[in-house]
């Protein structure tokens, strides 16, 4: 059977050494690295692109939020933190797994059988992005994003029927997305071609797209040029 | 005309001796002691001014005026004392129960202060312990020893016995040795040493002498907490936390100083310093201050500044 490759993420050497022992009595886990900060986990992240991270919350210079929010690519996270059970659930997010320091082994089975299944269910991992809007957390699997807008130096994402901001630009995103999936229609949106309702072409040969929630944008002329060819291809439109 | 002039004259210098005496800060009785000579004494300053401006007023204008200095006295000092004694009266007691009247709001102001601040700090009253986060953090740390370590896991239990019974069983108000103190400053650089390794470091210089000044428990120790809190653990490669203690004029300067940048919101208002700064409040009233200042070479400093304890 295939192991579940893990990184170990916090400031303290004892509490990492204390994560390792507690990983130690579960053999389908396997630690691949650990890292004391967000800039060298993030590195670590990208080079052994592991299932699981266990992240410590509070750590210095960037915290654990910030270091998923520079994440191309989430991989499954469990939260570790000395805050106690209320301040943590402050950060309202129902996606959010977390343990309190110490970490009782019940509570560590538990949050590690729930990391099974969900990795186990789906075959292929889920491509998730991760924001945190104040106090508000959302892991943002790629395929319910249906709208990314630029706004400055922020992506604007819809999905579900909430809108939030990444802080990064729609040049990186684009080349960080799938391009069989998602489409850069003009200088400021990307869609998600799986949320397209309809699609007309105005006289000019410019098309314009109407999205499942009715949203309709105008497509720029070299990129419908590209989009009807892209699209001529894979004989999805007429 | 020139009467007035003399009234307000007279009771001109009054007002400035009364401030410069402190007279409006007395109690009742003591005001009353007082206030009825000096009634009686500026009665008389003031009829005997009257009755030299009157004797000179009609020496210059009345050219057939020849009577002698004591025969005006003799004529007219009594009605003047009574009419003296009849104004001063109404005026020193109007002066003194409006200083009265201010006083009383002054202290009830006071008062209210100080008892918010009672009320503050016994709200707070758990947070002004040791902070919850160390300590799961320290027995977060122990687990990891017990196994890899079991002699510092050792260490480790006693630091945080001492350190947990100094926090549950503080009695409020109690002050308590510099030498005390620092034992449990030392208690919990030790156990943060285990927490944070090579990341910190401190430096610990207080004159010998000092050791049985007297102060608030907890209160380097609250300065120190929040030294590594800022200066440590949002650090990657940490640094140094410095603690001086000496002493001027009576006054106890205790100062802890620790790397970075003083985010005024952030460092300054947490609940750890905002407790203490009630604590010393109320221990001392204006008389101790807190202060947080960023000095060059990114080091932020907390300078407290205590009276001399009796």
């Amino acid at each position: 059977m295939k192991k579940m490759r893990v990184i170990l993420i916090d400031d303290e050497r004892l509490a990492r050494e204390e994560l390792r022992r507690m990983l130690d009595a579960y053999p389908d886990f396997e630690i691949v690295a650990e890292s004391a900060n967000a800039e060298e986990a993030a590195q670590l992240i990208e080079k052994h692109q592991p299932d699981l991270i266990l992240l410590d919350i509070q750590m210095p210079g960037k915290s654990g939020f910030d270091l998923l929010e520079m994440l191309p690519q989430v991989p499954e996270v469990i939260f570790v933190t000395a805050y106690n059970q209320y301040a943590v659930k402050a950060f309202e997010t129902d996606a959010l797994d977390y343990v309190v320091k110490p970490v009782r082994g019940e509570r560590f089975s538990k949050v590690i059988e729930k990391v099974r299944n969900k990795i186990s269910r789906t075959p292929s991992p889920q491509q998730q992005l991760f924001v945190k809007d104040g106090n508000k957390c959302y892991f943002i699997r790629l395929d319910e994003i249906y709208l990314i807008e630029s706004m400055e130096n922020y992506a604007r994402l819809y999905f579900r029927d909430i809108t939030t901001y990444l802080k990064r630009s729609l040049n990186q995103l684009e080349t960080e997305l799938d391009p069989a999936v998602f489409f850069r229609i003009n200088r400021s949106q990307i869609i998600n071609t799986n949320f397209i309702k309809h699609i007309e072409q105005a006289e000019n040969g410019r098309l314009g797209i109407t999205l499942r929630d009715g949203k309709l944008l105008q497509v720029s002329e070299r990129q419908s040029v590209k989009f009807k060819s892209n699209n001529r291809l894979k004989t999805k439109f007429n | 005309m020139f009467d007035l002039v003399i009234g307000i004259g007279v009771t001109h210098v009054y007002r400035q001796l009364a401030h410069s005496r402190l007279w409006t800060q007395l109690n009742l009785s003591q005001l009353f002691r007082v206030i009825l000579p000096a009634i009686i004494i500026t009665g008389i300053i003031y009829a005997v001014l009257i009755v030299i401006k009157n004797y000179c007023a009609r020496l210059l204008f009345d050219l057939h005026f020849e009577s002698s200095l004591i025969v005006a006295f003799q004529r007219n000092f009594l009605t003047l004392l009574a009419t003296g004694i009849r104004l001063m009266a109404i005026w020193i007691l109007a002066f003194h129960l409006y200083h009265y009247a201010m006083m009383q709001i002054r202290i009830a102001e006071e008062n209210a202060r100080l008892q918010l601040a009672a009320k503050e700090a016994q709200l707070n009253n758990l947070s002004a312990q040791l902070n919850p986060h160390f300590f799961f953090n320290s027995l977060n740390s122990i687990k990891a020893l017990v196994a890899s370590d079991p002699e510092g896991a050792r260490r480790a239990i006693d630091l945080l016995s001492e350190l947990l019974r100094n926090s549950l069983y503080q009695r409020d108000n109690i002050l308590i040795s510099l030498n005390e103190e620092m034992a449990l400053v030392n208690d919990y650089l030790e156990l943060e040493k285990m927490r944070f390794e090579d990341r910190l470091h401190y430096q610990i210089d207080i004159d010998k002498e000092l050791e049985n000044w007297l102060v608030l428990p907890l209160s380097i120790q609250t300065l120190v907490e929040n030294a590594i809190k800022h200066g440590i653990a949002k650090s990657i490669n940490g640094g140094l936390i410095k603690i001086e203690v000496n002493e001027f004029d009576s006054i106890l300067k205790i100062m802890v100083q620790n790397p970075g940048e003083l985010k005024n919101e952030e460092q300054a208002n947490g609940l750890g310093l905002k407790n203490l700064q009630s604590r010393l409040t109320l221990q001392y009233g204006d008389r101790a201050s807190l202060i947080l200042t960023q000095l060059p070479g990114e080091i932020a400093s907390a300078v407290l500044h205590i009276p001399v304890a009796s």
